[in-house]
């Protein structure tokens, strides 16, 4: 047997103990897993970050300008003392500043304006009623007057608003089905490889 | 009953409700859902030898639910002779999304530099996402296994959006709205998805105002694709487990409400 189906075959069913309870092999499998999770990421960060866009283009291609993301990387470190802490502030608000300016744009786009757009829908289509249509307006507008603060939830915004919980549970019922069935494919995979892979019993 | 006794039981039922599902052999056929056929049918009809990215943006954790998913749609694509390229903006999809696409273009004998290509793993995804659509190669000046990407055959002709048909992101977090949002609203890339279940109900919104083109969805959605396909994957082979073990907590939840109802009562609470 291959030795890497081996060692999986091992771990997960050390893992499955977990479910008769907490137990040391449960424990060390955990660990391995959080331990080579750390790092390989770690690693990988190392190669394709550290090495590939700052080490290799500064030292052996000599580009210069590397030097000041350089600078600001370093200076992040100066969080550990309290005295040079303030340095920090100075990559921070870079980062900030630039990841804002490039994000806000595109999700005001893509979770906003094209949201918006899809919430309009013709309720006449093709010389049929499309239900989907006051469905769908019914919910944005009941949804965001439960999110509305400014004015108390009385009379017909308090009507509204409770509609809206509905609407918000029916989406949270939806999610809490698909986790479950995310959960049992999970482990449904798991068996697949136990039965398949580790023990033959299935072809 | 004391709780861990309890917790014993329910956990053995469901390993044994699972287990013996699949020792049945039963060919669990499933009809597609729109979001799946739709995937289906693009990769379908696209002309040979069109350029498709794979995104392998998920971690090691949710491999057994989006392994068959790749594995279906890395399958459709090698089949119709498409070319891959492949990359992960999730430090732990790299080796898993190399070894997939490997062990998949080993099937239909594809060559690695001609057929397909491993990128590797880029920190910064939106930096990443951004600046494939400038230059795929400026963003990735080397590939997993360390040649230069310029001299790789099948890079000649690709070097941004304008040069792939569609990006496929296997995810099981937020990864593909950060395609949706940078690939697709900036630079109008097609973007479509293999999804964990748990995030389907997540890119809804995204789906719904075909931001996000189409999605194949959790151990279902790879079923579906498996047999539109007509390759039996891990998907059709997990259907009817799936099915039998949703069965079994739809009976613990009603036993559980019978004996919580019937122990108010006994207590007098009505």
């Amino acid at each position: 047997m291959d030795i890497g189906i081996l060692v999986a075959g091992i771990l997960t069913l050390a893992v499955f103990s977990f479910l008769y309870k907490d137990n040391p092999v449960y424990k060390a499998a955990e660990s391995w897993l959080i331990g080579l999770s750390v790092g390989y990421a770690l690693v990988i960060f190392w190669q394709t970050t550290i090495i590939d866009l700052l080490l290799v283009p500064l030292f052996s291609e000599g580009r210069l300008i590397l030097i000041i993301p350089f600078l600001l990387g370093l200076m992040m470190f100066s969080r550990f003392s309290k005295k040079t802490s303030w340095l920090s502030r100075i990559p921070i608000a870079l980062m900030i500043g630039a990841g804002a300016g490039v994000a806000i744009p595109a999700m005001l786009y893509a979770r906003t304006l094209k949201q918006m757009s899809a919430s309009v829908m013709p309720i006449i289509e093709n010389g049929s009623l499309n239900i989907e249509a006051p469905v769908v307006a019914l919910g944005v507008i009941s949804t965001l007057a439960y999110f509305y603060f400014s004015r108390e939830h009385k009379g017909v915004m308090g009507s509204t608003a409770r509609l809206g919980t509905y609407f918000l549970m029916i989406f949270f019922g939806a999610t809490f089905g698909y986790t479950v069935m995310s959960r049992m494919s999970t482990f449904i995979g798991r068996v697949d490889f136990l039965l398949t892979d580790f023990l033959h019993l299935i072809k | 009953m004391d709780r861990l006794r309890t917790r014993w039981i329910i956990f053995s039922g469901l390993a044994i409700v699972v287990i013996v599902s699949y020792l049945i052999t039963i060919k669990f056929k499933t009809a597609p859902s729109p979001a799946t056929l739709k995937a289906y049918k693009y990769l379908d009809t696209l002309p040979e030898k069109s350029v498709v990215i794979f995104s392998f943006d998920h971690e090691a954790s949710s491999l057994p639910e989006i392994q068959p998913i790749a594995l279906a749609m890395l399958r459709h694509a090698f089949k119709n002779d498409l070319k891959i390229v492949g990359l992960s903006l999730f430090a732990e999809g790299t080796a898993i999304g190399y070894d997939l696409l490997s062990k998949t273009a080993r099937e239909y004998d594809r060559q690695y530099g001609s057929d397909y290509i491993f990128l590797g793993f880029k920190p910064q995804y939106i930096s990443a996402i951004l600046g494939m659509g400038e230059s795929i190669k400026r963003v990735f000046p080397e590939d997993y296994l360390g040649n230069m990407t310029d001299t790789m055959p099948i890079m000649l002709g690709i070097d941004s959006y304008d040069n792939i048909e569609m990006v496929v992101s296997i995810a099981d977090g937020d990864r593909t709205v950060q395609w949706v949002e940078y690939a697709g609203a900036r630079y109008n890339q097609k973007v479509m998805a293999g999804l964990t279940a748990a995030m389907i109900t997540s890119y809804d919104p995204y789906l719904s105002s075909e931001q996000l083109y189409a999605v194949v969805g959790g151990l279902r959605g790879a079923a579906e694709y498996e047999n539109l396909l007509d390759k039996r994957g891990g998907g059709s082979r997990g259907m009817l487990a799936q099915s039998a073990a949703h069965l079994y907590i739809l009976a613990l939840v009603i036993v559980g409400n019978i004996i919580y109802f019937r122990n108010r009562r006994r207590r007098g609470g009505g």
